[in-house]
């Protein structure tokens, strides 16, 4: 990961956003996006060139185009027509971000369109997130890292947030993944959680 | 056998498919992928298969067809009558929200200038509350006129909103009414939504304040959301309000899923539902 002076960014073509840029490098903030919180607490997957990845509720793509800055290719998935439209702006300018407008719970749909991935990416506010990790487990790689964005409002309102992580952890354990940590995103993201889990 | 978007793959025998980025896509559609038996590609099987002969040129392809599909799907969501619906109420509740606003504010400035101004004891609406305005200079004459203007679209648009609604879900409407019903379909976001809905969701729909205090701290739960701008609800007794609230949610629940799948009016369906509700009110 590349940061100046405590300031996290990545290398590509800027603009995306409005997003600020020092010395032709695009910041990348972490009060914006989840995983660059991830990063600025220092709890993140390195993410290298060889890097496929599998990114699950893409929204408008501008997390999409900082992942796509460090990595081979991002299968960007992400089901509402209006962020669509964006997200197709962001992959026309990008030539290693994939758009698939489907579904991230039936991934029967866009199965024959992506391949095996390093990592999957899931920032999706539902609650049943850890059954959709789970249809996805068959596109990750052994040895090969997810991090899964828990909102906990967005699971359940009347648990409290660190019940809804005991859960959730104890779900991710029940079906073979296994997780190595989790980092509150605080003080960028209010009540969201991130999960590091691996295939083994 | 696998089915990839390229073509399909059995053990060493590689069976690509020919056409257009279109055929392909057409194709995609229509594959039945058993997931528990799916292997993800290896996009090496796809250069043996003679798809691309580099990774940049495979990727390029996949993508090509990805996009194609994607533009594909928003252009048929932006072609969904109900999605036409839904943006109508909103610009029309928008529209309030802004009248609303400059209203206020025009009174005020009024009062400058006939600081006698009151509202009280006037017979007339109070959305027509810049009609009483008649002096001012001529910057204030522009506002007011503005702002008459934009009550007078809103009346147009409320009419196309529920002459629209009784077409595309005549039955939710017919129960409802076309605005009521309209503003419904808005807040869950479609027919197919709205018609998966259980009759105690559509009962809260547009409650959620008081919804999630009650599940949080234990608060009473609401009786009506959206639903209460029926006249059958509010206009119903105090202590029966909740049921009448009830049961006409549930025949409403019933009624988008007529909408939905037979996509016409039932008129018994709506006269029973109608009688039922009425019953509501008296029964004890």
């Amino acid at each position: 990961m590349i940061w100046i002076n405590d300031t996290l960014v990545s290398q590509g073509d800027a603009g995306v956003y409005g997003e600020r840029v020092i010395n032709g490098y695009r910041v990348w903030d972490p009060y914006r996006s989840k995983l660059a919180a991830l990063y600025a607490l220092g709890a993140g997957p390195d993410l290298i060139k060889s890097m496929r990845v599998l990114y699950l509720g893409a929204a408008h793509g501008t997390t999409v185009s900082h992942v796509a800055d460090y990595t081979d290719v991002v299968y960007a998935v992400e089901f509402a027509p209006r962020p669509i439209q964006d997200l197709l702006e962001v992959s026309a300018r990008r030539r290693n971000v994939i758009p698939i407008m489907a579904d991230a719970s039936r991934p029967q749909t866009y199965a024959p369109l992506i391949e095996y991935v390093d990592l999957i990416y899931q920032d999706i506010a539902q609650p049943d997130q850890v059954e959709i990790a789970r249809r996805n487990w068959l596109f990750l790689k052994d040895g090969g890292i997810a991090v899964l964005i828990l909102k906990t409002r967005c699971v359940d309102v009347k648990k409290s947030p660190k019940e809804v992580l005991a859960t959730a952890t104890i779900e991710c354990e029940d079906c073979g993944i296994r997780v190595l940590k989790s980092t509150w995103l605080s003080p960028y993201h209010q009540d969201h959680v991130a999960l590091l889990c691996t295939k083994t | 056998m696998q089915s990839y978007w390229f073509g399909d793959v059995e053990g060493t025998s590689y069976q690509p498919f020919d056409g257009s980025v279109e055929e392909l896509v057409e194709r995609i559609k229509n594959l039945r992928v058993d997931i528990e038996e799916f292997v993800p590609l290896e996009w090496e099987i796809a250069r043996q298969c003679g798809v691309a002969a580099t990774r940049e040129e495979y990727l390029d392809k996949v993508k090509a067809v990805c996009v194609f599909m994607a533009r594909q799907n928003v252009a048929s969501y932006y072609q969904r009558r109900d999605v036409k619906l839904i943006h109508m109420v909103r610009m029309l509740d928008g529209i309030d929200e802004a009248t609303n606003r400059l209203t206020e504010d025009a009174i005020e400035w009024y009062r400058t200038q006939d600081p006698s101004f009151s509202m009280k004891y006037r017979k007339i609406p109070h959305r027509q509350v810049t009609d009483m305005m008649t002096s001012g200079d001529e910057s204030f004459r522009e506002v007011k006129e503005e702002i008459e203007r934009i009550a007078n679209i809103r009346a147009i648009l409320m009419k196309e909103v529920a002459r629209t609604a009784n077409e595309i879900i005549p039955n939710t409407s017919a129960l409802l009414g076309g605005l009521v019903a309209a503003r419904l379909l808005a807040r869950c976001g479609g027919l197919r939504e709205l018609s998966s809905l259980p009759g105690s969701s559509i009962q809260v729909m547009g409650a959620s304040t008081a919804l999630f205090s009650h599940l949080k701290n234990g608060t009473p739960s609401p009786k009506h959301g959206i639903i209460f701008q029926n006249y059958r609800v509010h206009n119903a007794p105090r202590q029966v309000r909740g049921k009448v609230a009830r049961i006409l949610s549930s025949k409403v629940a019933i009624a988008a899923r007529l909408d939905y799948y037979r996509g016409k009016q039932c008129p018994e369906f709506v006269r029973e539902a109608i009688e039922s509700v009425s019953r509501a009110r008296y029964r004890t």
